[in-house]
């Protein structure tokens, strides 16, 4: 922020970069359920009886007041 | 009916026993019954703050088992007698607490204090989800400094999640205190603002604190800061504790309309 008066990032905005990044990937890994890993392994269950799965990822997202779960199955196109 | 306060801070060492002591005694100068509880069990440290070590006789656990009840337990304050006080365990660990002990305990001190805080142990493990649990708001300490930050943001992660009041459908209120700000260093880029703290962990401002030298003379006396009127720190505990009461108190030097703050502070406070 005052880099184009000293030059220099001042250490404080490099904290706020740094920190925000970190708790952005923080809340990524640890805004989930419990049971998310169980799940997955579930939902896997269920579709491998029709088609091949590589692998299924589950997301908790929030945006405002509302939660979703997003869930990306993707296929073995090998299989 | 009072109202549960925890007072949480994710990292250790940021000033949280330190906050609960001044706001506590704030409060009971606002003329509210107030009790402060040690939930740091094994690690009592709150009766030194108040300077109340010597008067303890019995603990949390103890009136939890059944052992005590709460009345013989409850401590007094020489300074001031809206406020009360109840000690950790110092021999236990932390696996002793049990939910629904917590629960009555809690139930129990909200029928007679206008005000319950609750002092939570650092870290975010059982001891913390204890008391984060059946609280109705918390307030968050964080120092300006990525660490503490950080642990801050996992703290107010699992306070979303394990808050009986969430799990209900309810919000629990979260109110963040800037500690140990040093305003040469903010001015000169080399402190993180309380603009960029609260952008960053997404919560209301209750108050910023300024380092102060003080703080560790006011402990070595057990008797805490806000007692100090000269104090800069015990000023902004003041500040603090008068915006809890439901009192519109500026903040000071800060950007932000507290109104918000106020208006839904008196409305958790019925």
């Amino acid at each position: 922020m005052f880099s184009f008066l000293f030059g220099k990032k001042k250490s404080a905005s490099v904290a706020k970069d740094r920190l925000t990044i970190a708790i952005m990937s923080d809340r990524d890994r640890t805004n989930g359920y419990p049971f998310m890993d169980e799940m997955k392994a579930e939902i896997m269950e269920v579709v491998q009886k029709y088609i091949g799965v590589k692998e299924v990822q589950i997301r908790k997202e929030v945006d405002g007041n509302m939660e979703a779960l997003a869930i990306d199955v993707e296929l073995d196109k090998g299989a | 009916m009072g109202i549960v306060i925890a007072v949480i801070s994710g990292k250790g060492g940021v000033g949280k026993t330190t906050a609960t002591a001044n706001i506590g005694l704030g409060i009971a100068f606002n003329d509210k019954k107030c009790v402060v509880v040690d939930f740091d069990i094994g690690q009592r440290n709150l009766d030194m703050v108040l300077g109340l070590e010597n008067r303890v006789v019995y603990d949390i656990v103890q009136v939890m088992e059944g052992e005590a009840n709460i009345k013989q337990a409850l401590i007094k304050s020489k300074v001031n007698e809206n406020l009360h006080f109840l000690a950790a365990s110092q021999t236990k660990d932390k696996s002793v607490l049990e939910s629904s002990k917590v629960e009555k305990l809690v139930a129990e001190l909200k029928e007679s204090f206008d005000f319950v805080i609750l002092d939570a142990p650092a870290g975010i493990e059982s001891g913390y989800e204890h008391t984060i649990e059946f609280a109705d708001a918390a307030i968050i300490i964080v120092n300006p400094e990525v660490s503490s930050i950080r642990d801050a943001d996992r703290a107010i992660g699992i306070l979303d999640s394990k808050s009986a009041k969430v799990k209900a459908g309810e919000d629990v209120a979260k109110y963040l205190i800037i500690n140990r700000i040093v305003a040469d260093m903010v001015e000169s880029g080399e402190m993180l603002k309380s603009d960029d703290i609260l952008e960053i962990l997404n919560i209301k401002l209750l108050g910023k604190v300024p380092e102060d030298k003080g703080v560790i003379d006011a402990s070595n006396q057990g008797k805490p800061v806000i007692l100090d009127k000269k104090s800069i720190a015990g000023q902004a505990y003041k500040r603090i504790t008068g915006r809890l009461c439901g009192e519109k108190v500026d903040m000071k030097d800060i950007e932000i309309s507290d109104k918000g703050l106020f208006k839904k502070l008196t409305g958790i406070f019925r």
